[in-house]
C-alpha cells in the first residue's frame, strides 16, 4: 500500500474518533521531530564552518520568526511525549476502558506544559 | 426531504473512480440502503452495493457515509444527511469490485487460519461473540488500511475471546502482523455497529501476554 495511502489514513480527521485524531497528531509531531533533529546536526555542523557561521544561524533561531519555530517545536515535543505516554499505558492494556478521560488529561498536560514553555521561551530568549 | 445523493462510481477497467449524483425525494427516517436501493430500481440498474438482512445482523451493506463507515440499512437518511447531501463510498481497506461493494476475503481469509474457530462449531461461536463481519473496522482502522499484513480488528478481538477460553493463541495473532501491530486508534471501536469493542480486547490481549497468561502456539 502507497505512502499517500497510509498518509491519508493516519491524518484523517472527518469522522474519525479522539484516539485516532490523538494518533495522527502524535505521528506527525515524531515526524516533525525527526526532521529537527537532522536539522540540529547541520546547524551544529556549521561550527566547523568558523564561529561567524555558527552565530549567524543563532541570531536566526533568536529572531521573532525563530521564536516561533521553537515554541511550535516545543509544542510538539509535549504533544509528542504526553499522548505518548497515554499510548504506552493503553498500548499496554491498561487503563483501557478510562481511556477517554486518560485522553483529555494528556491533552491537558500538553495545553499546562506548553503554555508555560512557551512563556519561559519568550521570557528567556525574547 | 430532498436529498442530493451521490455516489462514488468505479467499475472494472476504470482507471479512475467518478461521482453520480441522484437528486431524490427521500423520508427522513428511511434507512440509507432503502434509498440507495430505490434509486437503484428506479434510476440507475448499474449500481452495484450488496444488501441482505436490512436490519443490522448480516453485515452485507457496510459502507462510508458522509465520511463515517455505517451499516447502511440501520442508518436513517435524516440523521446522515448534511444539508441535504449524502455522499456514499465503498468501505476503505479492501479491494473495490464495483461501486460500492468490496472483497472482503481479506477478512474472511484470515478467520480459519489466525483464529482456529472455523472448525464444526465456529459459526455459532462468532454469532456468540456478535461480530456481525462487516469489515467497518478494518476500513477504519488506519493500520489496516495501510498495512497489509495486520490480521485485522474483527479477527483479533475474535482471537481474544479464544484466548480467554483456551488460554492459547496462534503464532501469527501474537506476531507483528498481530497484535503489536494495533496503534490504539479505537476507530473500530467507535465504528462498530454492534459495539463488538476491537480495539479494547486487542490491548486486553496484549495484556494477557504481556503477563504470561496467554501461550503461543
Amino acid at each position: 500500500m502507497g505512502l499517500g495511502k497510509a498518509v491519508r489514513s493516519w491524518f484523517q480527521v472527518k469522522g474519525r474518533s479522539a484516539e485516532h485524531i490523538s494518533f495522527g497528531l502524535r505521528r506527525l509531531a515524531g515526524i516533525v521531530l525527526a526532521l529537527y533533529l537532522v536539522i540540529h546536526m547541520v546547524d551544529i555542523s556549521t561550527l566547523l564552518l568558523g564561529r561567524e557561521y555558527y552565530q549567524a544561524l543563532l541570531n536566526l533561531f533568536s529572531s521573532p520568526v525563530g521564536l516561533v519555530f521553537d515554541i511550535i517545536l516545543w509544542i510538539l515535543l509535549v504533544a509528542h511525549g504526553s499522548l505518548g505516554l497515554y499510548s504506552a499505558i493503553v498500548e499496554a492494556g491498561f487503563l483501557v476502558d478510562r481511556r477517554k478521560e486518560l485522553l483529555v488529561a494528556a491533552w491537558a498536560v500538553v495545553a499546562l506544559f506548553s503554555l508555560v514553555g512557551a512563556v519561559v521561551i519568550i521570557h528567556v530568549m525574547g | 426531504m430532498k436529498v442530493r445523493l451521490i455516489v462514488r462510481r468505479w467499475k472494472q477497467g476504470w482507471t479512475r473512480p467518478r461521482y453520480d449524483v441522484f437528486d431524490v425525494e427521500a423520508d427522513p427516517e428511511e434507512s440509507v440502503l432503502d434509498l440507495i436501493e430505490r434509486v437503484s430500481l428506479s434510476t440507475d440498474r448499474t449500481l452495484v452495493f450488496e444488501h441482505a438482512c436490512h436490519h443490522g445482523a448480516c453485515g452485507a451493506c457496510g459502507m462510508i457515509i458522509n465520511g463515517v463507515e455505517r451499516l447502511a440499512c440501520v442508518t436513517k437518511v435524516g440523521e446522515a444527511a448534511r444539508k441535504g447531501l449524502l455522499l456514499v463510498e465503498p468501505l476503505r481497506g479492501f479491494e473495490v469490485i464495483s461501486d460500492l461493494a468490496v472483497d472482503k476475503s481479506r477478512m474472511f481469509s484470515k478467520y480459519p487460519a489466525e483464529t482456529q474457530t472455523l472448525e464444526p462449531v465456529a459459526a455459532s461461536l462468532e454469532k456468540l461473540y456478535d461480530c456481525v463481519e462487516c469489515g467497518v473496522c478494518y476500513s477504519a482502522c488506519p493500520i489496516a488500511n495501510t498495512y497489509g499484513e495486520y490480521l485485522g480488528p474483527s479477527v483479533l478481538a475474535l482471537a481474544y475471546h479464544r484466548a480467554l477460553s483456551d488460554g492459547v493463541v496462534p503464532g501469527s495473532v501474537a506476531g507483528s502482523g498481530g497484535v503489536w501491530a494495533c496503534h490504539a486508534a479505537f476507530d473500530c471501536s467507535e465504528k462498530c455497529p454492534v459495539g463488538f469493542k476491537p480495539g479494547e480486547k486487542i490491548m486486553k490481549l496484549r495484556r494477557l501476554l504481556l503477563g504470561g497468561r496467554v501461550k503461543v502456539s
